[in-house]
């Protein structure tokens, strides 16, 4: 019946036309539309009811790996076991390359989201900016690069950061482990200009965010000769840091603090990388008169790979991570939070840093998480 | 004459089909250590009892597989010893032909190597009093308590089968050791530990049983580069006979004190 033959419509030609049935479009049609009816409504996702962290140890932190998390319900979820840890502060990597177009537009959809997110989990945000766009670097570059050209639009991205998340992100860190030149896209730099980019940065931020944070750092600590091409020694590139007039440019340092195989009260030394080392750091912040300043230990925390060489026991890692809260609140009044590596990863990285994690990628808690729940009264 | 194409393009896929199991493994790699006489093996000498550098030679398990697998190829086992870190750079890198290592079968790596069949299981296993009978499966500890390695996988096994089985209770202990002897002393009525742990406190200690099957499974392998499947298949074949001759137990014995069901 619903045979449509084109010669019919068509009387200025007696030429045979090939026929058409639409039978078989509507029955597509229909199929299409009947699956699509089928389909579940698209996952709604609502921040929910505002949140308060309960916990006894204030000074508690993670650094969360939410940068390459694309389901939403995962971000949520991954702040809400945070929350349900006891651990009041999140470190968030926001890769400036990821959403700063050329043109100046910025894509603000996914930064919104977990920021959003952590917000209504009550937990505090300090956001690390990194990464430079393709249009911000020399080509064959990698996004680590960053050099003196690019400091301004650096500045540009850092101060409308912290102007849009006014009130929901505490703290910006500028960077990331500067005394690697690995963190330059392999460029060979000194504190003078990391220095330098801190003067750009700072303004900026403060301008468009009085109350945001700069945290500069977070230094890695290492025990590299000088004139390594890899990296600065971390207490060395800190004094070159004040001495190149950075004590006006952040109001706080983010430093990096593995335990490694060592247990947290052991004794720092200059030739030691140990938790301790923030003691040595301290005093060439002491030395400068910056005693004022506070500490954010952004990174910290020891592995259990069964084989890795800088792993300790399960048992161990536990028992280390619970002690090192535990010094750091009794002995560090200028710490004002530590973050735990990591607290979980989008999926695993098949390498020894799976061992740093609380939470499996799957959700499940490993013990860690459990035992840091009940030490923070959850 | 509509099917003259299916029966064209169905010859052509069946003899596709063939051609590929028909294809000779490839073989370079097993062609020059033939030549030389010399299996090159990458071990982590730092992993007791499966390898262990002592005066200027390896000891362990998997010393003594490597050297027994090189000796029935007609070979002679020339170690390389690397770290942990660096043991699948090595192989990508041909410094070495094989890796004999306590390497644990990883199905993410598969692209790039490949592993022999699996010649020990470092998993998770359940262990309870001697003579125990009534726990033969975690599904038995309903209302018990079962002893743990604080942290360990066996812990995060525990946790995860409380929600399955009621009222069972977990105890953490420090050491792999301190559960076990939690067990023996009637202070848990069973632990999970992990597979090594276990065999080496049975080895030293009574009072102690395997029950059934291990509760997770860590397949211990040799690991060769993907495209080196002649050389898989006489490592293979070597392990077989190994297996068949009782050698492979017996160096299992040796090292690990005791072996279990099929590790």
């Amino acid at each position: 019946m619903n045979i449509l033959r084109l010669s019919d419509s068509s009387p200025q030609t007696d030429r045979e036309w090939p026929s058409f049935s639409l039978r078989p479009g509507l029955h597509i049609f229909f199929l299409l539309l009947f699956a699509n009816l089928l389909q579940p409504p698209p996952l709604l996702i609502t921040p929910g009811p505002q949140q308060t962290v309960e916990t006894s140890h204030p000074i508690l932190g993670v650094h969360t790996r939410l940068t390459d998390e694309v389901e939403e319900w995962k971000v949520q979820r991954t702040l809400e076991m945070v929350r349900e840890m006891g651990a009041p502060w999140i470190v968030e990597f926001f890769p400036w390359a990821y959403y700063h177009a050329e043109d100046g537009g910025i894509a603000w959809s996914h930064p919104d989201m977990v920021v959003k997110h952590a917000h209504a989990q009550g937990l505090k945000v300090i956001a690390r900016i990194g990464w430079t766009p393709g249009w911000a670097r020399p080509e064959d570059t990698p996004p680590t690069y960053l050099d003196a050209s690019a400091y301004d639009d650096f500045a540009t991205f850092a101060a409308a950061f912290a102007e849009r998340y006014r009130g929901q992100v505490d703290a910006l860190i500028v960077g990331n482990e500067p005394n690697l030149s690995f963190e330059w896209g392999y460029r060979q730099t000194t504190a003078a200009d990391y220095v330098a980019l801190l003067r750009e940065v700072y303004p900026a931020v403060k301008e468009a965010n009085p109350e945001m944070v700069v945290l500069a750092g977070a230094l890695a600590p290492n025990l590299e000769p000088p004139e390594s091409p890899w990296a600065t020694n971390d207490l060395a590139y800190l004094e070159a840091m004040y001495e190149a007039g950075a004590a006006d440019y952040f109001d706080g340092l983010a430093v990096h603090i593995y335990g490694l195989t060592r247990p947290p009260e052991e004794p720092p030394a200059a030739d030691r990388l140990n938790f301790r080392r923030v003691e040595l750091m301290r005093e060439v912040m002491v030395e400068h008169g910056d005693e004022d300043t506070q500490m954010y230990i952004t990174e910290t925390g020891w592995n259990d790979h069964p084989r890795w060489t800088y792993a300790v026991s399960p048992a161990e890692r536990i028992r280390y991570t619970l002690d090192a809260i535990r010094y750091a609140e009794a002995t560090w009044p200028y710490v004002e939070m530590m973050a735990i590596w990591a607290f979980r990863y989008p999926a695993p990285t098949h390498k020894p840093a799976d061992y740093y994690t609380l939470v499996t990628p799957e959700f499940i808690p490993k013990p860690i998480y459990e035992e840091l729940k009940t030490f923070t009264g959850n | 004459m509509r099917r003259i194409p299916l029966i064209l393009g169905a010859f052509l896929s069946l003899l596709f089909l063939l051609a590929s199991g028909c294809r000779e493994p490839q073989g370079a790699t097993w062609q020059r250590i033939e030549e030389s006489g010399v299996l090159r093996v990458g071990v982590d000498p730092t992993y007791p009892p499966f390898a262990v550098a002592e005066g200027g030679d390896v000891r362990g398990l998997d010393a003594d597989l490597a050297r027994a697998v090189a000796a029935d190829l007609g070979l002679e086992a020339q170690f390389t010893y690397f770290g942990f870190d660096g043991l699948y750079d090595a192989l990508a890198t041909e410094q070495v032909d094989v890796l004999i290592s306590a390497m644990v079968v990883a199905p993410h790596r598969m692209k790039d190597f490949a592993y022999s069949d699996p010649y020990f299981n470092a998993g998770q296993l359940l262990l309870t009093p001697a003579g125990e009978t009534e726990i033969e499966e975690m599904r038995d500890l309903r209302g018990r308590t079962v002893a743990v390695e604080l942290g360990s996988p066996g812990h995060m096994a525990a946790n995860q089968w409380q929600r399955r089985v009621p009222d069972l209770t977990v105890n953490r202990y420090d050491t792999p050791d301190a559960a076990l002897d939690a067990v023996a002393a009637g202070r848990a009525e069973a632990a999970i530990v992990d597979g090594i742990s276990a065999r080496l406190y049975l080895g030293a200690n009574d009072g102690v049983q395997v029950a059934g099957d291990p509760v997770t499974v860590e397949p211990y392998a040799m690991v060769v580069r993907i495209e080196d499947e002649l050389l898989l298949e006489k490592l293979n074949e070597s392990l077989d006979r190994l297996q068949e001759s009782g050698r492979l137990d017996r160096m299992i014995r040796r090292w690990l004190g005791t072996r279990i069901g099929g590790s």
